[in-house]
């Protein structure tokens, strides 16, 4: 593999995305309301009702999970919590919102013909499937990297004294740094291999959203306090999400077959 | 050069290609001539790398093609597909520079220059692929399959839907190429396209029916025979040329006959004519169209497809 063809693609994918910026509206309306619904629900609510989060028995039991933080008030440690599992939405964005285009982009060169010249230069199998998950996985993650500091900006202007402080841990940092972009790219790799093998984008869609199934559950399950992952687990996720990436990685390119792409496709 | 040995290649039960075996050496232009669903296509993306033969071989400047040297002999390939297949939200430019980046070549940019000049296309470098005309996507994917200089081109129906002007533009283009030592195989079902561009003509109908010069081709049709134009009515020597062929024809100013042995005969023929008083303005072999060639070899296959079923 030569990254100067992985680079050639990837501008290419990039200029493309540059010229049709509709493309990325999902990642951004899911950035939005990544960023919304916990101040909606931590701050915005119980201002407008008078209720103080801290005098939630369930919610201080449930919070707990965070740790004891003295230094925090009973609502600090509750916006503790929620601000945390509400981080969890900023793993789904770029999964969500990449989608579209990754299930889009080998169906698309399908549709618009242009695959054909595509595999009549050296680029390897391996080097185009990089290229397509990386096309789509740099925009989203950025925007999404754009919310979460929004999100880190809005917890410092808005939350409790000492909430944003607690928030920079090394738990967030690999569920930001490691385990977003894994997932991303395990789900993104999982439409690109459907996107080779079908001429329909919609069903590499439905099943590269599929990883959010796990996501989700782990979410809830955090919310109901059944179960919190230390930075550890997150670690091991990550860790265990990339080295599926790259063995899918490996299967889709040996899925795919460029007879059938060049011949079954009219 | 390119080399196709005894390539094979199935659909399922269906024999698209079928024991096909040429070979198109530096300097030289074929056309591979069918009818739709002759397999040109399939035959070129073999020779491309871009499908595998069921069964055969392709060798490329001495070199099988194989899944360890594809990427290394489709770099030495320029491939033009049916469908021009640009990417419609790139401008012209901007389409070639990244198969230039995919080529890694050297000093892309004075190529491109060079290139868009050569093509006409300077002028709407900028535009996006979207916006161009037929013709105009034609020669953006033309332009790409020359970027990076290759020593053998394959080409889908590279004038087709043109207009005569930039069809011609192309067909000098391609004239240029050969003379540079570029080898050149062309598809097409133009008969025409065909006679005016090729060296030879391979005709082809899943197999490989006959392989020859446009001219060798015509003579096909017509082993033998001879016209020769005389001043007046040929109808004066008719009987001094009945000892050759006694069915000779005449019409006009023009005696056509079937000479046994054209090379060994033509001279007494002449001699005869002009004792016979006649004045000889011309004497060729009598060719028949390349269409009816075409046509008559198409038949041909049939009946034979028909009597191995």
């Amino acid at each position: 593999m030569t990254g100067l063809h992985v680079a050639a693609l990837l501008r290419k994918e990039l200029l493309d995305l540059s010229r049709n910026r509709g493309a990325l509206l999902p990642v951004a309306i899911m950035a939005l309301v990544s960023l919304l619904l916990p101040f909606g629900v931590t701050l915005a609510i119980p201002a407008v009702t008078g209720q103080h989060l801290g005098d939630d028995s369930d919610l201080l039991r449930v919070s707990a999970a965070v740790g004891a933080h003295a230094e925090l008030t009973r609502d600090g440690r509750v916006q503790l919590f929620l601000f945390q599992q509400f981080l969890m939405l900023f793993l789904i964005t770029p999964i969500t919102g990449a989608m579209a285009l990754a299930a889009h982009s080998i169906v698309g060169e399908k549709q618009a013909r242009t695959l054909e010249p595509l595999l009549a230069t050296p680029i390897g199998t391996i080097e185009l499937l990089v290229a397509k998950v990386l096309g789509s996985l740099i925009p989203s993650l950025a925007i999404a990297m754009a919310g979460l500091a929004l999100y880190f900006t809005g917890l410092a202007c808005f939350a409790e004294p000492g909430v944003v402080r607690a928030m920079v841990t090394p738990r967030t940092a690999l569920l930001v740094f490691l385990v977003s972009p894994a997932a991303a790219l395990l789900s993104l790799q999982s439409a690109i291999v459907v996107s080779s093998r079908v001429n329909d984008a919609r069903t590499a869609q439905q099943f590269g959203v599929l990883i959010i199934i796990p996501l989700t559950a782990v979410l809830v399950a955090q919310f109901a306090g059944m179960i919190w992952l230390s930075a550890r687990a997150f670690a091991m996720v990550g860790l265990g999400m990339l080295a599926l990436w790259v063995l899918l990685t490996v299967v889709s390119a040996a899925l795919f077959e460029r007879d059938t792409i060049l011949t079954n496709w009219r | 050069m390119i080399t196709a040995n005894r390539l094979t290649r199935r659909f399922g039960d269906r024999v698209v290609v079928d024991d096909v075996s040429f070979e198109v050496g530096r300097s030289e232009i074929v056309a591979l001539l069918g009818p739709n669903g002759a397999g040109k296509t399939t035959i070129l993306r073999m020779l491309g790398g871009l499908i595998t033969p069921t069964s055969g071989s392709v060798v490329v400047d001495g070199v099988q093609l194989t899944r360890a040297t594809g990427a290394m002999l489709r770099s030495r390939i320029g491939f033009l597909p049916e469908v021009p297949g640009l990417w419609d939200r790139l401008t012209v430019r901007e389409n070639l520079a990244v198969y230039a980046d995919l080529y890694k070549l050297q000093a892309a940019d004075r190529i491109l220059d060079w290139l868009l000049d050569l093509l006409e296309l300077t002028a709407h470098q900028a535009a996006r692929a979207a916006e161009l005309s037929k013709g105009m996507r034609q020669k953006v994917a033309i332009a790409r399959s020359l970027l990076h200089d290759p020593h053998v081109l394959l080409l889908d129906e590279p004038t087709s839907g043109l207009d005569p002007g930039i069809a011609r533009a192309v067909r000098r283009l391609l004239y240029d190429r050969r003379s540079q030592g570029c080898t050149i195989l062309v598809s097409t079902h133009n008969l025409d396209e065909a006679e005016r561009l090729a060296d030879r003509v391979a005709v082809v109908q899943g197999r490989l029916i006959a392989i020859d010069t446009p001219a060798g081709l015509r003579r096909r049709l017509t082993p033998g025979r001879i016209v020769v134009r005389v001043a007046g009515l040929a109808s004066a020597c008719l009987s001094a040329v009945r000892p050759f062929d006694g069915s000779a024809v005449v019409d006009g100013q023009l005696l056509t006959l079937r000479l046994p042995d054209p090379e060994r005969d033509t001279p007494a023929l002449v001699r005869a004519v002009v004792e016979a008083g006649a004045e000889i303005l011309e004497v060729r072999p009598e060719a028949a169209a390349l269409e009816d060639v075409y046509l008559h070899l198409l038949a041909d296959e049939r009946v034979s497809e028909a009597e191995e079923r």
